[in-house]
């Protein structure tokens, strides 16, 4: 992480004892930390027999990958894969577009009424309707049961658009006012100008977009009972929560099925956790940086 | 040459009004996006004070809405679900406030004492893991983990207790809660902390040092210090959000066994109002709560505002 990386506010002398310490003591933390999720990986590989009788706690007993083989054959995931990536592709190109059509002009010094503008903006931060008006509303709109659910709604986002808005006004006003000057129009100095200079900021808001509709399951919920239309999230609430999914339905052919009466259901499911978390796990350790970003600057008093 | 200037000045006037004009019809899209999906169920709350019934407009004057005031809340308030509900929310968020919040702060410090490098990348990263995975997946690992033939059982049996049926009995349920929400957490909410102290002026450590601070004197009298007004900051959130639960959490790991402890306002909320369509009492508890809850923030920051400098407004 680049800002501790420029630390220097190390305290280098000491005893070794205390360094020791606090390596172990770190080390700890960390093995507790990552121990569940390493837990639900070993149990997912190791040889069905052993996961039954409960005898794995540390590393994987025997290696058995049928049951990822099981789970890769499964329609009824794919198409929630399918759903929860087209969900997320549309959600962030539209968190992106919003937030710099929304920002732009709140930094712009003749905007009139700017700062009432902004208030209307940023109330909503504050004050809702809650959950049972904004439902009544969605219904009105007949959006329920409509993919647009889950799209329409979360289309404009008031931090981004206050996360690029301070992104923005760190840009200088000279590079705005020579444009427009010259005659170009607000529009394509917004796309030709700024938007291309706002690629850093544009990563962290795709980045937290795309991450928060990949895991939200509660907007699904409420306005989704078509299955067809199930995110990712919500075919894995009823394959974990509500127990609905038997994934030992998935074995077809028989030659597999004396494997299916040893296959433990905790087993398919973790193993359709691993298989469903590893697009998160491989990535985050390279766009935490995003993320980071994202928390300080939203993190600053305005 | 005034006629001149005023010319200049009514073009000038011309042109910033176009330009205004270009301005709002780029905003246009959002403000009506706000318009609709934000302030709209706001005027939405006035069901609160109704016997909605579902498809009719929000307020008709054709006498078709039937008004009933504050006949919701007072039937919330007397029902056994408000002291429930109020009480385990508040317990739950106080329990968290007091076994969690302290522990980003100690391991901010603690990771700012190890040498920058290899290790102390993979600690960091490692700490943010619980902060991507989906609510989904930590309450679906939670549940089989407390399970009877859980491996916390398993744990539990090994180390010479006996089974408890984490599921059933209530009881257990705030420290499952807590300890779920603390690992999900703790490691991202150390990023402010760590900011605070890669601000701290350098010389601050060598004056201490020169003074003749020890390494524990100097984690407790510099870094301890900056930390303070995140400290104050965060904590006026936390005390402001005593109301605000991790509801999306309960939601999938609670079931009516557990409702005596676990129940709390998202959830409630969501049971009457969503899944058992009483939308004008769900509004209307809604909104006494949001009322309390608004109490609840001003007052903590009055009274960080009173102690410090550090309070929100």
């Amino acid at each position: 992480m680049r800002m501790t990386g420029k630390n220097k506010n190390k305290i280098r002398e000491g005893s070794m004892l205390v360094d020791i310490i606090l390596y172990i003591i770190a080390g700890i933390i960390l093995l507790i930390t990552l121990y569940p999720m390493y837990y639900v990986l070993i149990m997912s590989i190791s040889d069905p027999k052993e996961v039954t009788a409960m005898r794995v706690t540390l590393y994987p007993k025997g290696i058995y990958l049928g049951t990822y083989k099981l789970i890769a054959n499964d329609v009824k995931m794919w198409r929630s894969y399918a759903n929860t990536f087209f969900y997320v592709i549309c959600v962030t190109a539209l968190n992106c577009l919003t937030a710099v059509l929304g920002a732009y002009p709140l930094t712009n010094k003749s905007l009139i009424g700017r700062k009432w503008v902004t208030r209307y903006i940023l109330i909503p931060m504050y004050f809702n309707g809650g959950l049972i008006p904004t439902f009544l509303l969605m219904n009105k709109l007949g959006l329920y049961n409509n993919r647009l659910s889950i799209i329409v709604p979360a289309a404009v986002s008031i931090w981004y658009i206050i996360l690029v808005r301070t992104y923005f006004l760190s840009l200088p006003s000279s590079l705005r006012e020579s444009a427009f000057i010259d005659g170009a129009s607000h529009f394509s100095i917004l796309f030709k100008i700024y938007v291309p200079l706002a690629k850093p900021i544009l990563a962290v808001v795709a980045i937290y977009s795309a991450v928060g509709i990949w895991n939200s399951y509660f907007e699904a919920m409420i306005y989704l009972p078509n299955e067809d239309l199930h995110p990712l999230q919500m075919y894995l609430m009823r394959v974990l929560i509500q127990q609905t999914v038997n994934l030992k339905s998935l074995v077809k052919d028989e030659a597999e099925l004396y494997i299916s009466l040893m296959l433990s259901n905790i087993q398919l499911k973790y193993a359709m956790i691993i298989f469903t978390t590893l697009p998160i796990i491989f990535t985050y350790p390279y766009f935490q940086k995003y993320f980071i970003k994202g928390a300080m600057l939203g993190s600053l008093k305005e | 040459m005034d006629k001149v200037f005023q010319n200049i000045k009514g073009k000038q006037k011309m042109r910033n009004i176009k330009e205004n004009i270009e301005l709002y019809l780029i905003m246009l899209p959002v403000l009506i996006h706000i318009f609709i999906f934000l302030y709209i169920p706001m005027y939405g709350i006035v069901i609160g004070f109704q016997n909605y019934l579902p498809g009719s407009p929000f307020i008709a004057f054709d006498g078709s809405v039937e008004w009933v005031g504050l006949r919701h809340i007072i039937y919330f308030v007397k029902s056994i679900y408000f002291t429930r509900i109020l009480g385990n929310t508040v317990f739950l968020s106080l329990q968290l406030l007091v076994f969690g919040f302290w522990v980003p702060i100690t391991f901010s410090i603690l990771l700012n004492e190890l040498k920058n490098g290899f290790f102390k990348k993979i600690v960091q990263t490692g700490s943010y893991l619980p902060h991507f995975i989906s609510t989904v997946v930590v309450a679906g690992m939670v549940i089989s983990f407390i399970s009877t033939d859980g491996i916390l059982n398993k744990l539990i049996v090994f180390l010479g207790g006996e089974k408890k049926d984490f599921l059933v009995d209530p009881k257990y349920f705030p420290s499952i809660y807590t300890m779920t929400n603390i690992w999900k957490t703790f490691g991202w909410s150390t990023i402010l902390y760590l900011s605070h102290i890669a601000a701290i002026n350098p010389n601050l450590y060598e004056a201490a040092k020169i003074d003749g601070a020890n390494r524990f004197h100097r984690m407790w009298y510099v870094t301890l210090p900056s930390l303070l007004p995140s400290i104050d900051m965060l904590f006026i959130f936390a005390v402001g959000g005593l109301l605000n639960s991790n509801s999306q959490l309960i939601l999938l790991i609670y079931n009516p066994a557990l409702y005596k402890k676990a129940d709390v306002i998202g959830t409630f909320l969501y049971r009457s109002g969503i899944a058992g369509g009483q939308f004008s009492y769900g509004t209307a508890v809604g909104l006494f709560m949001t009322i309390i809850n608004f109490t609840l923030l001003y007052s903590a920051n009055a009274i960080t505002r009173k102690r410090s400098e550090n309070a929100l407004w």
